[in-house]
């Protein structure tokens, strides 16, 4: 048993230890003698100091002492040490849109874990679900959720859990089993992996990669375009379906083009109006930035919108392929372009038309500040709560407390007057 | 007759007298002088005849030859009533565990009860503790014994006022076994009254050692008899109680003996065979 704050048994202690020495040397009344002549001792006092060899009452002096022993011990919130195991797993494990094959990412979990290691499952997409005792098989057979993953919410529910499994293990080893998409990662998550005291197992499975995240622009962008950093993870492959991006009105050319099966997307991104701060949603990405509006003249289906609910960008089939205007002006200067919100919105906009998931993976450096530096895992005493923790312990010494109390005064009743 | 633990007390008071102080009134033949003088063969005196005088105690012989009617007196005996009042309040159960005083008081009775019932006297007695318990005097053989389980079934307790046993004794001596720390004044008013119509009363103090000396060391005394009253014992309240009761015993032998009451103080280190010899020694060396 150990004492979270072990000031207060001190004080009870001490107190015990007082009323101890209190019972041996303190003022007493002497032992009781039946005398027939007390009528003729002077009436002057019923107290005298006596140094006494052994406590004085020493029922009551062994209530007292164990009353404030106990009530010490109480607000002292012990808390009972239980056999403890060397490590506990958490495992994190994706099973949102950018997971490749869950099976996959099952098997690479479990292979990790050995038998009778205490093992929580946090599956996560957009939601974590805790798994105190996860179904392996069960788990595997599962389908692939359609939502995005939250690398955030799930550390956050890893956190959580830790905390019980502190009481019972030495450290705590935090796994993620993921392919780490850039869409699973915003701006919290930085900072919720600072909040993990350790270091954390990476084991990156494949990135969902069907054929309709693979495509190109039919012309190589400018170097200084906005648009540029947003068009860099897009990968290539030969076959690949073309999205052309035209800054004025489309040509007969470009209507061709569509005709053809392929996307033409007209966008201005560097149109004249004023940059201001406008919010900006496109499928579960939304960003707040300094941001100009073009009015957007396509009558089709709104791919994008305004904070106040204006469409911002809409599409409209043509032919084979489709037509796509985009009233998104980006400032001159800033470093949007650089923000990972903007950058998954502005490949949604230039993706091929029918294109809903477009995942790429988060860069090293990313992954390794997810990684951390540590070399160890999360020690248990870091992830235990600072916060008040009840303890059951508690209530019972109180209890007991009470009780002795209760068994004091019936005692001190029976005694007969108290000495002061 | 089974005399239980007073056996050694018996037998080392047998042939102990105890003559009263003074001469008795009484015609039942006892072994005390008796103020009537009649017909006993003890002679004492000649008295000349007076008008009045029986005839019949006329010595003719003395009148034959000196011509002159003288009376023949001799000496009577009569028996003595006695009583004896033990007192049996809590205060007697002193010192725990062995209470010296209500043993010393039980063995005193039994002592004195025993010489007198050797001098044929009719005996009675009356136990004051928690309730009373009284016995009328009377001389047959078994008084002793009864008296003896009386004593021995009767633990100290309590508290009762002793005066009104002593104004309702039908006995010439009554002997007040007593601490004196109940009613001491009624009692030594109500003695004295007993000595005032020519009564004998027999005051014995009983003090334990350990009221005149109490422990040394510090101690909460508290009264038997009244709980409620608590003093502290210790070094310089010792001696403040010693005076104080020392005084306090001076005081009560001096009322006694200005009543005519013989006041004989009984520590509980005295013998009570020693006690008895005391106690009947000097009413003999009165008496004579």
């Amino acid at each position: 048993m150990i004492f979270l704050a072990p000031w207060a048994f001190t004080i009870g202690a001490l107190a015990a230890a007082d009323v101890v020495f209190l019972h041996l040397v303190a003022r007493q009344r002497p032992a009781v003698y039946l005398l027939p002549t007390t009528r003729f001792i002077p009436d002057q006092r019923t107290l005298v100091s006596r140094v006494a060899t052994r406590p004085r009452d020493l029922l009551l002096c062994v209530l007292r002492a164990l009353l404030l022993l106990c009530a010490g011990a109480a607000f002292a919130r012990p808390v009972l040490t239980p056999a403890r195991g060397a490590t506990a797993h958490v495992v994190l494990l994706d099973r949102s849109r950018a997971v490749a094959n869950p099976s996959d990412a099952v098997a690479r979990a479990r292979a990790q874990m050995s038998d009778g290691v205490p093992v929580t499952v946090i599956a996560f997409d957009s939601v974590p679900t805790v798994l105190a005792r996860p179904a392996w098989d069960s788990l595997a057979g599962a389908a692939r959720a359609e939502t995005p993953g939250s690398l955030s919410a799930a550390l956050i529910a890893a956190r959580r859990a830790s905390v019980a499994l502190a009481e019972r293990v030495d450290s705590v080893q935090l796994h993620i089993v993921s392919p780490v998409a850039a869409s699973e990662l915003d701006a919290a998550t930085e900072r919720v992996r600072a909040a993990w005291p350790g270091a954390i197992r990476v084991a990156r499975v494949a990135l969902r990669s069907d054929s309709s995240t693979t495509w190109r622009l039919d012309r190589a962008l400018p170097a200084a375009d906005p648009l540029g950093p947003a068009m860099a993870s897009v990968r290539v492959a030969p076959g690949a379906r073309v999205t052309r991006l035209v800054r004025g009105t489309p040509s007969a050319a470009d209507s061709v083009f569509a005709r053809d099966g392929e996307t033409v997307v007209r966008w201005d991104s560097t149109a004249a109006p004023r940059p201001a701060a406008e919010g900006l949603a496109a499928g579960d990405d939304v960003i707040v930035a300094a941001l100009g509006r073009v009015p957007v003249s396509l009558k089709g289906r709104a791919v994008a919108r305004w904070a106040d609910g204006t469409t911002a960008a809409s599409e409209q089939p043509l032919g084979k392929g489709c037509m796509r205007e985009v009233g998104v002006a980006l400032p001159a200067a800033g470093d949007i372009a650089l923000h990972p919100p903007f950058q998954r919105i502005a490949r949604g906009l230039l993706a091929p038309c029918g294109l809903t998931v477009v995942e790429t993976s988060a860069d090293s450096t990313t992954i390794s500040r997810l990684a951390g530096t540590a070399q160890n895992a999360a020690r248990a005493d870091a992830l235990r709560s600072g916060t008040d923790r009840t303890s059951p312990l508690a209530r019972w010494l109180l209890a007991l407390a009470i009780l002795l109390a209760i068994g004091e005064l019936i005692v001190r009743a029976q005694v007969g007057p108290e000495v002061a | 007759m089974s005399a239980g633990p007073y056996g050694a007390l018996l037998d080392a008071v047998r042939g102990v007298r105890w003559p009263a102080a003074r001469r008795v009134m009484g015609a039942t033949l006892g072994a005390h002088p008796s103020q009537l003088r009649g017909n006993s063969s003890e002679f004492s005196e000649f008295r000349p005849y007076r008008q009045g005088d029986d005839p019949r105690r006329v010595d003719w012989r003395l009148l034959a030859r000196s011509d002159r009617a003288y009376v023949r007196l001799t000496t009577d005996r009569a028996t003595f009533r006695m009583s004896m009042i033990v007192d049996a309040s809590a205060s007697m159960a002193f010192p725990q565990p062995g209470l010296d005083k209500w043993r010393l008081a039980r063995e005193v009775a039994v002592g004195l009860a025993a010489v007198a019932h050797a001098e044929a006297d009719p005996v009675g007695f009356a136990i004051a503790g928690k309730g009373q318990t009284v016995f009328a005097p009377r001389a047959r053989r078994s008084v002793l014994l009864e008296m003896m389980r009386a004593l021995d079934a009767t633990p100290p307790a309590g508290t009762t006022a002793i005066a009104p046993l002593i104004a309702s004794a039908r006995a010439s001596r009554i002997v007040v076994i007593t601490d004196l720390l109940g009613d001491a004044d009624d009692l030594l008013a109500a003695a004295g009254l007993r000595v005032a119509s020519k009564g004998e009363v027999i005051l014995v103090h009983i003090v334990a050692a350990e009221e005149l000396n109490p422990p040394d060391e510090a101690l909460l005394a508290v009264d038997p008899e009244e709980p409620t009253l608590r003093r502290i014992l210790d070094g310089a309240m010792r001696a403040q109680y010693r005076e104080t009761f020392s005084r306090w015993l001076d005081e009560m032998a001096t009322a006694a003996r200005a009543s005519g009451i013989r006041y004989v103080r009984a520590t509980t280190t005295e013998a009570a065979p020693h006690l008895v010899r005391r106690i009947a020694g000097e009413s003999a060396h009165r008496g004579t």
